[in-house]
């Protein structure tokens, strides 16, 4: 199969990359040892002569051009991996499509919820994390940022749905898009708790798009949700959104959000603090409803 | 100003690499690898992970990196500017000039805003940022807010609250009888029976078509025919009446007088042999009459006092106590008017009613004084609870200060205690 080998030969790019990576890491080390050891004699010495200025801006100036060209080694690393993952993907739509699972993927009919909700977890937490270089500004879908208004959500990205359910309420639910109508700018969408059982076709007022990466808390924080704001987060072991306030943003980048569920059964309304991964929270753009 | 000292405003970071050994298995492990063994696909998301953390912490380092040697060049640069510019004549002025922007560029960095213009405070900045981002309805959604408590307690508020002097005065004004309270109990008169106001009615009605038929003729003939329509309608009904009344109702008396009369010449009746001398009379008057009917005879033939002479026999039968009273008659006469009957009930009713509804308001007003009795002790109560407890503060503030607690102090604590008792004891009651 030709998808097969141009992932083997990825994967051994990939593999040179990272040896690259570390090459350069080793290289920028024996410099930043360099700097710690002038900032330390700065420090004892408590002044700053022209000399240690001049020689700490030169190690400045060295430790930068390292930095930056481990970051883009790093970056193209990061992209290989996306491209594998593509790859991977698509070959999964493929299989969904003409109806044959693959031994890797295992039909979803007979997946236990259990299994699910790792899939999800695991999905949340491979989040590709957006590090832009300085000066970059987050992109659209980036932790709290949304998308751009004519944005469309391609096949297979997975979605936060807004659905009739059986008995007539509206339930924002986790799906999976199939495809996307521009004649009638209506999405189909497939639930993705019973895949294949259940295909909504919505407008698109009714999709949120979910982040496509996540937002570096200690680079830029403002591309997260803030305190207090108000969310649709994914109620854990469930494959729903719900209404939550936003009570502690994540502040590293593995870190999930942790959220205050509107729930009537609590006395002040909301639910104890639960934590809910970046992927899984967007923002809630439902005002007029109570 | 950190920049006019000798140091440059260096904040010495750390810029020690990421241990991924001990950080990122993963990462160490492919490393180990030769190229044969290869990466496996399901190492990926590790990989990413740990790939993810390196570039954040060399980014982070870059980051920082630039910021320093910023620093450094800047006040470097400033420093060679200064002595420089010592020979110019304003120095101060033209270098904080020049280097403001430089400044609020480094500033800037933080926040990743682009500095704004020279002399605008940074909180601005932010505040325009924040603007910015306020734009977008998307964004910042409305916090919910959970008024579920408040709601109920403002539902409950009115039942738990303190009595007014003002509700007191709604009870009291609700209390008295309203205006309007006869207009209820109130007996209208017997009007005219329908269908003489419905012939009156129809008469008229055809009176004035009459008088439209009339107006084409009325040119002609010159009216007087009009006026005996317009005016003469009373007497058409009255001859109408007289018409109706007569077959069952020929005399004028009441009731009672033909009923007595009724019972006096019953005995004419049956024997015909004495009914000659009525046709006799009847005869005469006939010739007296000449040409007038026997109807207008009857009509002269009636009594102006009718009236009055049917109430002096209802005097005298009820006087002989033939005729139980007054009342006995009435209610008698009245029982087949079913309308008055109805009415009595209603009225009836509504009397039950309002002295129901009388007796419970009386008893709200009571309670509610009482109530504001209670509320107005349990004011006291409240501000002698507040004088027990100034007066403990102050013994406690004493024994703090190790001294015994002056007879004063004493004094005040078992009044306000006292007190206390007293009006518990008084809401008690």
């Amino acid at each position: 199969m030709s998808a097969d080998t141009k992932i083997a030969e990825l994967l051994t790019e990939l593999h040179q990359l990272i040896k690259q990576t570390q090459e350069e890491r080793s290289r920028s080390e024996h410099n930043l040892l360099n700097i710690q050891k002038t900032h330390e004699r700065m420090q004892t010495e408590n002044k700053t002569s022209p000399y240690y200025r001049t020689k700490l801006r030169g190690l400045y100036t060295t430790a930068k051009a390292d930095a930056e060209a481990e970051c883009s080694i790093l970056r193209h690393a990061l992209d290989k991996i996306a491209e594998i993952k593509s790859l991977l993907e698509e070959r999964r739509l493929a299989a969904k499509m003409a109806g044959v699972y693959s031994d890797t993927d295992p039909p979803r009919k007979t997946m236990r919820r259990g299994v699910l909700m790792t899939l999800l977890q695991q999905s949340a937490m491979t989040l590709p994390l957006w590090i832009g270089k300085p000066g970059d500004s987050p992109p659209p879908l980036c932790g709290a940022t949304p998308a751009s208004s004519d944005y469309v959500a391609k096949q297979g990205d997975k979605v936060a749905a807004r659905v009739k359910a059986v008995d007539g309420d509206e339930q924002w639910i986790l799906a999976e898009v199939v495809s996307y109508s521009h004649s009638t700018n209506k999405y189909e969408v497939d639930d993705i708790d019973e895949e294949g059982k259940e295909r909504h076709t919505l407008s698109r007022r009714r999709i949120i798009p979910l982040p496509q990466w996540k937002s570096n808390p200690e680079t830029d924080p403002e591309a997260l949700f803030s305190k207090d704001q108000l969310v649709l987060a994914l109620y854990p072991q469930t494959t729903c959104f719900y209404r939550a306030l936003i009570h502690t943003p994540p502040h590293r980048p593995q870190d999930d959000y942790s959220v205050l569920f509107e729930d009537t059964s609590y006395a002040d309304g909301y639910s104890p603090p639960l934590n809910v991964a970046q992927r899984y929270v967007v923002a809630c753009k439902e005002n007029k409803k109570k | 100003m950190s920049e006019l000292k000798d140091c440059p405003p260096l904040k010495y970071y750390d810029f020690k690499p990421v241990e991924h050994v001990k950080v990122c298995p993963r990462y160490t492990a492919v490393l180990g690898r030769s190229e044969d063994d290869g990466i496996g696909v399901e190492e990926l998301d590790t990989l990413q992970l740990e790939l993810e953390t390196l570039l954040s912490s060399a980014n982070r380092r870059l980051r920082a990196l630039e910021e320093q040697r910023q620093i450094l060049t800047d006040w470097q640069d400033k420093k060679g500017d200064k002595r420089f510019l010592k020979m110019g004549k304003d120095p101060d002025q033209s270098a904080s000039s020049r280097h403001k922007p430089k400044k609020q560029k480094l500033d800037g960095k933080g926040s990743h805003a682009p500095g704004p213009g020279p002399g605008r405070p940074k909180l601005k900045n932010l505040q325009a940022k924040e603007y910015e981002f306020n734009e977008d309805p998307q964004d910042i959604p409305r916090t919910p807010k959970n008024d579920s408590p408040n709601r109920f307690w403002a539902l409950v508020e009115p039942y738990c609250a303190d009595i007014t002097n003002e509700e007191i005065r709604l009870l009291e004004e609700l209390l008295k009888p309203p205006d309007d309270e006869a207009e209820y109990y109130k007996i209208p008169v017997l009007g005219k029976h329908y269908s003489q106001r419905w012939a009156q009615e129809d008469l008229l009605e055809e009176q004035r078509e009459g008088a439209r038929a009339n107006d084409k003729k009325k040119s002609i003939m010159g009216g007087p025919l009009s006026e005996l329509d317009a005016k003469d309608v009373d007497s058409l009904l009255k001859k109408s009446e007289s018409q109706h009344e007569s077959p069952e109702d020929g005399c004028p008396f009441g009731p009672l007088t033909q009923r007595l009369l009724q019972a006096l010449v019953e005995e004419n009746i049956i024997s015909p042999m004495e009914d000659s001398p009525i046709p006799d009379m009847a005869g005469k008057d006939a010739n007296d009459g000449a040409g007038t009917s026997p109807r207008s005879q009857s009509k002269a033939f009636g009594v102006p006092h009718t009236r009055s002479l049917e109430a002096r026999i209802k005097e005298e039968l009820v006087a002989q106590g033939l005729l139980d009273s007054e009342e006995r008659p009435g209610a008698g006469a009245d029982s087949e008017d079913e309308v008055l009957a109805e009415l009595h009930k209603r009225q009836a009713e509504l009397k039950a009613l309002s002295a129901h509804n009388r007796a419970r308001k009386q008893e709200l007003l009571r309670l509610a004084r009482e109530e504001m009795r209670k509320q107005e002790l349990r004011q006291r109560v409240r501000v002698s609870d507040n004088e027990v407890m100034e007066a403990f503060r102050r013994i406690m503030a004493a024994r703090q200060k190790k001294r015994s607690p002056t007879k004063k102090e004493k004094d005040q604590a078992w009044k306000a205690l006292k007190e206390r008792d007293s009006i518990l004891k008084l809401l008690d009651v």
